[in-house]
This record gives structure tokens, C-alpha cells and sequence, in this order.
């Protein structure tokens, strides 16, 4: 892609749909715009297995279509080599429930400008972008400067206002790298 | 008896250096005399796997040590299935020989010459380190080495299944239950971490181990009481000061000891508290420069020819960002227009206008304790950048640590210089390599022409022309090793000089540059140093290092091509774990001050940046008093005038290795201007158009200044514009002459206004305004009150 046709997506623009399978049933696919049309919205987060800002929001993912039923949620897994066989172990393993999509070769992640997890975007019905960064800006659970993010721009959403911080940089861990020497710590691993 | 062979050693490490460098040669010569002609190049270990008997070898070594650590004592017998299997892998994709006998001859001569440097490396160490703390030391360069590039590129899920499987076969192994607990605070689940610590607590043979433990973890998960707890109860045991500083930083968080902590456990910080009238304001969030998380490398230019300078950040996880410069006091994100978020997981970058096309070009590193490829990317002037490595000529596969653009032998094109560190524990140094510029957009590698022969790991080097007869010298520090003077002999060629220059002594060399710290026009040398955490809370406590303490290095330039140390008679005597720096007249009182960005990959570490401020004598550690925090993991310091109004910006780019040790990037601007000013570019046309390479002199208040222009390789590329204070009385420049690459040398007579910012094209003397329609702008909210 030349440089001229990166434009990343606007606030307030409609992004382009997203459509994958989901890791614990391939066979399915889930489409952004089916399922925020259903509702109030959609929230998308690019999140990964691997990724220990992500684990830190496993509660939160957990209940979030509890908190929020008006509005559709999936997780997209776009981590470089992560396969669907780890990612279905780990979801089985933390006990995780949210829908979780792969995004083969980081396709998706490209295409939003993603190069971090954990990475929320938010739309409304019409799957216009309202809310594109960083969950919250949580570095540990007593920390005063602690702030939301994500849940004002819902709030905002869900009673018809402007979402008043809609841009957020996000804060985490690298969906791809390019080191090329690195071998993995250990062969023959223990079944866990 | 441990200490006289200690002493022994220490007393004859030149003589044993001899000895092992020797053994080493005969190895090479033998394996080189045993090699088929076609082999005799050297092959780096590559994606598949290595290619060569070399890289098989020290990736067996480095698998074999990754083992026997995370393995229990009594599993050990039945490891070598294990190391067979990686044998196995590590053997499969190299190119064997026809005979079988001669396989065995080079492996067995490959790993004596490994050993061999490994030893080495243990030599350096032990000689540099404080006595009595080698085993320290050695157990924290393991553990760094061994298991960074693991949480780097997020394969820690491995390590983690190991120790639970550990744990699920014996529940009371405390060791395996520590080491999860370790890993887990390195990936930032605290919370997990604790209830693994509390299930081990009980076990008297790990508490004071588990406590302090505990008290890491309960830091970082921000329960400062508990963590001030955990400490005091470790303390109360062992006495350990790393435990004790962590005490210290919970304690701060909840605003001073409690009162029952014993006056043996508290800590009084003595360093960075001497006076200044400096006052620093962290204004990175309010104009927009804190976005990248575990920041690396940065680089200030003007990367879009509007006059203002821009900063590029490195990232540990994800692209680089590109700030640009508004003009108005604000920063725009412009990584996603200008391409640069596609150069990812970036370490060192260095700006340098390679074609001589007037847009200045970035080279990046990708990470000198692991490798990665580096990639050159071309300006293509229109505000973006196109990846043009492939076919350049540069082909690096090694842990390439930091890399500088230099004109070496002055044909007005810029040339590569790339210095490579370790990627492994066991690895063989990379050469470090000088590319040539073909002029056609290519490079050729002319590390052998030149006679650059570097054979310690690297991390620092710096071009400067210490005897000023007209070429760049270079000067490279090396981690584990000692530091080598390379003199440019004008014709191509360069010839090792550092014995002779006095600046050869061991250390863990690391960010190094040259600067003219007296003002005397002979470059002097600041060499950083690396050191481990018990000297680093000495200094904090005491001001200063111990006295076996290794300090940043001022070599003084004695005019005769000889350098002398003079670090301790300019009051520079604190230990830190120095990675980057950089120097530059933050307080425009006309004389540069010293900025260390310090940190060291391990979770329990917490350090300062480090600002010494000179008065032209001596230099003052006024870090606390001018208001700079404990950042924590500093890389990448730069110092730039961004709002062109005589401020110097401190810029830092943070975060450790861990996934857990992320940090933003902070910018600290003084909150009033102290001085005059005055800023210069130069714009080379027969030199290099960047003016890299070339020396200012300024007259001025009676005073002369001496500034050169860097091409980089500090961690933070600096700008290329030279930042003059004059102190507050000066208001005029009497002259400016500019000793230029090209050999010319021009002198621009005053009197010149202060408080400007002027670009100077080579040969032509007069003075442009770059900020012809300046408004001052200033980070919003903000008063000059020099202006």
C-alpha cells in the first residue's frame, strides 16, 4: 500500500465492515455491521492470548455484554503466529465467555491501524466510529490518577451525547514484531 | 582464600586477557585452516534456525542455560533428553562438511573459541565489578539475558507452563513457586503474582525472598502499605538494600516512613538535591508528546522542511510515532500519514540526509540484546517515508544496539556506522560495521578496508575529530570489554589508538558522545557507564558512588592525543545505570549540562533520570531540586529548543522490557528561560547537507563555545540545530565560525542578535531567520518571561 492511500478512519466515519470466524466455532462468523445494526451499537477490541494488559481486563470482557446488552461485542485476536488452538486453551483456561474472532495474517488489524492490544473501537447502529484507544488508564487498582476511558464514551453514547474524549492512544502489547532471530524458550513443553 | 584468588585475578587480568585473546586466535586460525573455502564467510544465524557450527553452538549453550534454570535440582539428571532434542534443532540447518571427523574438530574448536570469549567477558566483569559483588552481578546478567527477549516478544506463556508443571508435581517447591510469582510480576499480573508469594510465605527457607518479593509486586499493584510491610519484614531479616529501596518508594507514595519502621531500614536520599534555580514542568500530555508506551530511541528533526522540529519515538511493542510539530506549542501524531508506523518494535533511530536531497532520512536499529534487521527509511520529502533496506546494501543480521551517520572520509556523503552488543548470553560478538555511500542510494561494507576491528560487545560509539586535524575520529565503548579509539588516517583507514590514548580501560561501557565540555576547541569524550543496583542505591543514599563504583567517564582531551579521566574532580562521582544520555546548556548559562537516562530491565529497580548541571568548573546533581521524578526506565534523552523560544526540552522516551514495565514518554521544559540564547543550523553544500561532522565556535560576553554536530548513536539522535545559552547578560554574538567537513572554514563576523534561531549555508555568510514570523509559541498555558 503507498503511503498516499494510508488514511486511517475518522471519527464519526463509518468503518469498514469486519467479518471473521470465530475461534471456538470456525464454522460461524460474526459480522460488524449485522450485529451493531441489531442493537445500539458494536464494540470491537483487539486483544490477544498472549497479551497481559489484556488479561488484566478478563472480568471486565467477561460481564461486558451483561453490562451493556444493547450493545454487540467481540474480541479480534490479530497477534502475529498466535494460533486458534492457544487461543481457544487460553480462553478455556481464564474461563473467558466474550466472542472472539481471528483475524488471519493481522488483515483486520492492518486495515483499523492497530499495532496494539488491548485496542477498543466503538460504533454505533450505523457502525459510525464514535470511540477508537485505550480501555482505560489503568496501571494498578489504587492508583489516584486512575481514569475511564471506554465506559464515559459508552455512557455518552447510550444517552445521546457527543462522546467527549473519543480518541485515546492506546497503551499495551505489540500485535506484530520484527525481531527474526528469536527462538522460542523452550521445546518439548509441559501440557498444561 | 576466595579473596586472594580474587585479588590474584584482579592483579593480573591484562596478563590473563593476553593469554585468553591468544588462545582465541589460534582457534580462529585453526577452524579458518580447517573451513572449505566456500564456508569461510561468516553466516548469521537467521529466522530457520543456525546456519553455522558458530550460531548452532551458542544456541545450544543458550537453550542448555535456559534449562537448567527454570529446572528443578532433582529433575536435572533427566534434562539431557531435553538437550538432545535441542541439539537437534540447533544442528539441523547448518551446512555440515563431507567428513564426520572434521564436524567434530569444528565443533569442539567452536565452542573452546566460545568459551574463550565468554571467559573474557567474565574477566571484565569481575574486574569492574565492586569487590565482593561478582556473583550478584553475574546472577543479574543471566537473568537479563537469558529471559528478556522471552517477555519482549510475549513468549512468556512457555515459562509459565514449565513452573506450574513444576508446581503441579511438587506444590512445595517454593523455588518453582518464586520464579512463577518473578514471572508473572514481569508480565504485570501483580495480583496473581501476590497469591502465589502468599501460598509460598510459610516456607522459612524462601520468606525473606518471598517478602521481598511480595513487596515488589504489592508496589506495582499500588498497595504501597502492604508493599512498605513486605519490605520492612524482608528488611528485618536479610537487611538488603534493594529491598530497602523498595521501602523507600512505597514509603514516598504514602508520604513519609510510618512510624514504626526501624532507623536502620530508612533511607535518606542524599543525591540530586544540590541548588539550581532551574525549574523543570513535565508538559509531555499537554502538547501531546506522551503517547508511545515503552519508548526506545527518539530523534528530533524537522522532518517536514516547515522549520519546526518534529520527534520520532521508538516503540518497544508496536510502530514508531511521529510527532509533528505544530508551531503553535502543540504536537500532531503524524505516524499513520508519514508510514512510520509501519517500522515496528524499533530500538536506536538515527536521522541523517543520506542522498543530499534536503530531507533528512531515518535509520533504525532493532534491538542490540536480541536481534532484529534494521531498516533504512528514505524522506520522501512529502511528509512521508518509503522502507528502501532492500538492495541498500546494508545487510546487518546481528543484534545491532546503535548506529550513527558520519562523512568519514569528507566526499560530502554521509556513511553508516552500525555497532552491534549481544543477542544472547552466549553469542560471538558481531563486527561492527561501517557502510560507505556509493552516492547511488547503495552502500558497501568497508569495516575490513578500514581496519575497524572491534571485538567486545558493543553498545556506545561516537565520531568526533579529537586532534582537529580535519576527520572524524571514532570512539566506541563497549559493554563487558574494553574502549577502543579508532584515529581516521584521511585515507580510508583507521588505526587503533586507545591504549596509547589512555582511554582502554575495562567497564560496561555504554552511551557515549563527544562534546566540548571546557570550551577549549579540543573534543573531551563522556563515557556512560552501567552500574548494578547496590551501587546505584549508594549513590542515592550517599550523593555519590562507592569508591570501587564505576561513575560516568569525562575523559578530558590533553590536546597531544591523549585523554585523561577527570570525571572525579568534576564532581561526577554518582553510579547509575546509565543507558542513554546526552549533553546540551539546559539553563543557558553558556555551559552544557549532563542528562543520564538510567534503569536496568529488572522489575524491583526504580531509578532517576539523572541531571548534572555545570558551572563551568564542576558539575552539580540537581535532578530533585529542578523537579525531574523518578521516571523509572529512561531511554532515548534528547534535548531540543522544540517551541523556539531559548527552552531546551528535555525529552525521555521510558519503559522497560517487561510487558509489565511500560512506561509513557515524559518531556520536562524549563518553566522560564534562565539565559540568552542563540540557535544555529548549518546546511552543508560540498559538506554533507546535514552538516554532520561539522564544529561551531561562538564568541560571545568574552567567552568562547564549542558545539559539534552529531549524527547520532546516543539513543536519543539530538538535533541538528546547535543550542547556545549565553548567560543573561549577553545579548550579542561577536562571531560564529564553523569548521566544516568539507574542510572549510568559515567565520561569520557580528555582532549578531541573541535569542534567535539562524540557518548558515555553507560558504555563504549570511544569516537566515528560521522562524521569520515567530510568535513564540509556547506550550498553551505558558509565559515567556525572557521573551
Amino acid at each position: 500500500m503507498s503511503p498516499e492511500e494510508r488514511v486511517e478512519q475518522r471519527i464519526g466515519s463509518t468503518l469498514p465492515n469486519v467479518t471473521l470466524a470465530s475461534v471456538v466455532a470456525p464454522q460461524t462468523t460474526w459480522s460488524l455491521y449485522d450485529h451493531a445494526a441489531k442493537g445500539r451499537g458494536a464494540l470491537i477490541v483487539f486483544w490477544s492470548s498472549v497479551c497481559s494488559h489484556c488479561a488484566r481486563y478478563d472480568e471486565y470482557l467477561n460481564r461486558f455484554s451483561q453490562k451493556h446488552p444493547e450493545l454487540a461485542f467481540a474480541a479480534i485476536a490479530s497477534r502475529q503466529n498466535e494460533t486458534p488452538d492457544e487461543i481457544r486453551k487460553a480462553l478455556d483456561t481464564r474461563k473467558l465467555t466474550f466472542i472472539t474472532l481471528y483475524d488471519t495474517g493481522m488483515a483486520v488489524a492492518r486495515e483499523l491501524f492497530t499495532q496494539q492490544t488491548p485496542r477498543a473501537f466503538l460504533v454505533d447502529a450505523e457502525s459510525r466510529l464514535l470511540y477508537r484507544g485505550a480501555i482505560d488508564n489503568f496501571k494498578y487498582p489504587e492508583d489516584n490518577e486512575y481514569e475511564a476511558y471506554l465506559e464515559p464514551a459508552i455512557e455518552q453514547m447510550l444517552a445521546g451525547k457527543p462522546i467527549a474524549r473519543p480518541e485515546v492512544p492506546s497503551f499495551g502489547c505489540a500485535i506484530q514484531s520484527v525481531y527474526y532471530t528469536i527462538p522460542r524458550p523452550l521445546k518439548n513443553l509441559p501440557k498444561v | 582464600m576466595a579473596n586472594r584468588f580474587s585479588t590474584t585475578i584482579r592483579e593480573s587480568t591484562d596478563l590473563i586477557e593476553t593469554g585468553l585473546r591468544l588462545l582465541d586466535g589460534a582457534f580462529r586460525q585453526m577452524r579458518h585452516a580447517l573451513q572449505p573455502r566456500d564456508q569461510r564467510t561468516h553466516v548469521h544465524t537467521d529466522a530457520m534456525g543456525p546456519r553455522n557450527v558458530d550460531g548452532a553452538v551458542s544456541e545450544l549453550s543458550n537453550r542448555v542455560t535456559r534449562l537448567s534454570t527454570m529446572t528443578a535440582v532433582e529433575d536435572v539428571p533427566n534434562m539431557w533428553r531435553e538437550v538432545l532434542e535441542d541439539a537437534r534443532a540447533c544442528f539441523t540447518e547448518i551446512e555440515r562438511p563431507a567428513g564426520g571427523t572434521q564436524f567434530g574438530a569444528d565443533i569442539a574448536l567452536s565452542s573452546g573459541s566460545l568459551a574463550v570469549q565468554q571467559t573474557l567477558r567474565g574477566l571484565v566483569s569481575h574486574h569492574t565489578s565492586p569487590e565482593g559483588a561478582f556473583g550478584t552481578f553475574v546472577i543479574n546478567v543471566l537473568e537479563v539475558f537469558d529471559d528478556a527477549h522471552i517477555y519482549a516478544t510475549l513468549q512468556y506463556r512457555e515459562v509459565l507452563a514449565r513452573y506450574a508443571q513444576r508446581l503441579e508435581r511438587n506444590p512445595g517447591d517454593s523455588a518453582a513457586r518464586i520464579e512463577l510469582a518473578r514471572t508473572l510480576i514481569k508480565c504485570g499480573l501483580y495480583h496473581d503474582a501476590i497469591r502465589e508469594l502468599e501460598v509460598a510465605l510459610p516456607d522459612p527457607r524462601v520468606r525473606p525472598e518471598v517478602l521481598h518479593e511480595l513487596a515488589v509486586a504489592s508496589f506495582r499493584a499500588g498497595r504501597y502499605t502492604n508493599a512498605a510491610q513486605f519490605a520492612s519484614d524482608s528488611m528485618a531479616i536479610t537487611g538488603s538494600k534493594r529491598t530497602q529501596l523498595v521501602l523507600w518508594l512505597a514509603s514516598e507514595k504514602l508520604g513519609g516512613y510510618a512510624p514504626d519502621v526501624p532507623a536502620g531500614q530508612r533511607m535518606q536520599v542524599r543525591s540530586g538535591k544540590q541548588p539550581t534555580s532551574l525549574r523543570l514542568d513535565d508538559i509531555a500530555a499537554r502538547v501531546g508528546l506522551d503517547k508511545t508506551s515503552g519508548g526506545r530511541g527518539t530523534a528530533v528533526f524537522d522532518f517536514d522542511g516547515d522549520g519546526y522540529l518534529d520527534v520520532l519515538v521508538a516503540a518497544a511493542h508496536g510502530g514508531c510515532t511521529l510527532y509533528k510539530n505544530n508551531g503553535d506549542g502543540t504536537f500532531s501524531d503524524a505516524s499513520i500519514s508519514s508510514g512510520m508506523d509501519t517500522c515496528l518494535t524499533a530500538f536506536i533511530t538515527v536521522v541523517g540526509d543520506y542522498d543530499n536531497d534536503g530531507h533528512p532520512d531515518i535509520f533504525v536499529t532493532r534491538n542490540g540484546f536480541f536481534s532484529g534487521a534494521c531498516s533504512l527509511y528514505h524522506n520522501n520529502g512529502d511528509g512521508t517515508f518509503t522502507d528502501v533496506t532492500a538492495g541498500c546494501g546494508i545487510t546487518d543480521w546481528g543484534p545491532a544496539f546503535t548506529a550513527s551517520w558520519i562523512d568519514y572520509d569528507c566526499d560530502g556523503r554521509l556513511d553508516l556506522y552500525v555497532a552491534y552488543n549481544l543477542g544472547s548470553l552466549y553469542e560471538r560478538k558481531t563486527r561492527n560495521r561501517l557502510f560507505h555511500n556509493n552516492g547511488d542510494g547503495t552502500f558497501t561494507d568497508v569495516t575490513d578496508l578500514a581496519g575497524l576491528v572491534t571485538e567486545w560487545p558493543t553498545i556506545g560509539h561516537t565520531w568526533g575529530d579529537y586532534d582537529n586535524d580535519g576527520r572524524p575520529d571514532l570512539f566506541v565503548s563497549n559493554s563487558l570489554g574494553r574502549s577502543q579509539l579508532f584515529h581516521n588516517n584521511g585515507d580510508g583507514t583507521f588505526t587503533e589508538v586507545g591504549r596509547e590514548a589512555g582511554v582502554d580501560s575495562y567497564g560496561l561501557g555504554s552511551i557515549c558522545y563527544f562534546i566540548d565540555y571546557d570550551n577549549d576547541g579540543w573534543l573531551d569524550i563522556v563515557q556512560n557507564v552501567w552500574s548494578d543496583s547496590e551501587d546505584v542505591i549508594h549513590t542515592l543514599q550517599n550523593g555519590e558512588g562507592p569508591p570501587d563504583g564505576q561513575a560516568v567517564r569525562v575523559w578530558r582531551n590533553n590536546r597531544d592525543g591523549t585523554f585523561s579521566l577527570r570525571s572525579r574532580e568534576l564532581g561526577i562521582t554518582g553510579c547509575w545505570g546509565s543507558m542513554s544520555g546526552n549533553a546540551g546548556d539546559i539553563n543557558n548559562d553558556g555551559y552544557q549540562d549532563i542528562i543520564l537516562g538510567n534503569g536496568s530491565p529488572r522489575m524491583e529497580r526504580v531509578e532517576p533520570l539523572t541531571l548534572l548541571q555545570s558551572d563551568g568548573r564542576r558539575f552539580h546533581d540537581v535532578t530533585f531540586t529542578a523537579g525531574l521524578p523518578i521516571t523509572g526506565k529512561s531511554h532515548g534523552v534528547n534535548l531540543a529548543d522544540l517551541f523556539g523560544d531559548g527552552r531546551m526540552t528535555l525529552i525521555v522516551a521510558s519503559g522497560g522490557a517487561y510487558p509489565g514495565d511500560l512506561l509513557t514518554v515524559g518531556a520536562f521544559c524549563p518553566k522560564e528561560r534562565l539565559g540568552n540564547y542563540l540557535n544555529v543550523r548549518l546546511v552543508g553544500t560540498k559538506s554533507n547537507r546535514s552538516a554532520i561532522g561539522a564544529r561551531i565556535k561562538l564568541d560571545a560576553g568574552g567567552r568562547q563555545q564549542h558545539r559539534l554536530v552529531s549524527g547520532g548513536s546516543q539513543f536519543g539522535c539530538l538535533p541538528y540545530e546547535q543550542h547556545f545559552g549565553l548567560g543573561v547578560e549577553t545579548t550579542t554574538i561577536d562571531a560564529i565560525e564553523i569548521w566544516w567537513p568539507s574542510g572549510l572554514r568559515q567565520r561569520i563576523a557580528g555582532p549578531i542578535a541573541a535569542n534567535n534561531t539562524i540557518r548558515i549555508v555553507e560558504g555563504d555568510d549570511r544569516l537566515e531567520d528560521v522562524y521569520p514570523n515567530k510568535t513564540r509559541a509556547l506550550p498553551s498555558g505558558r509565559q515567556l518571561e525572557h521573551a
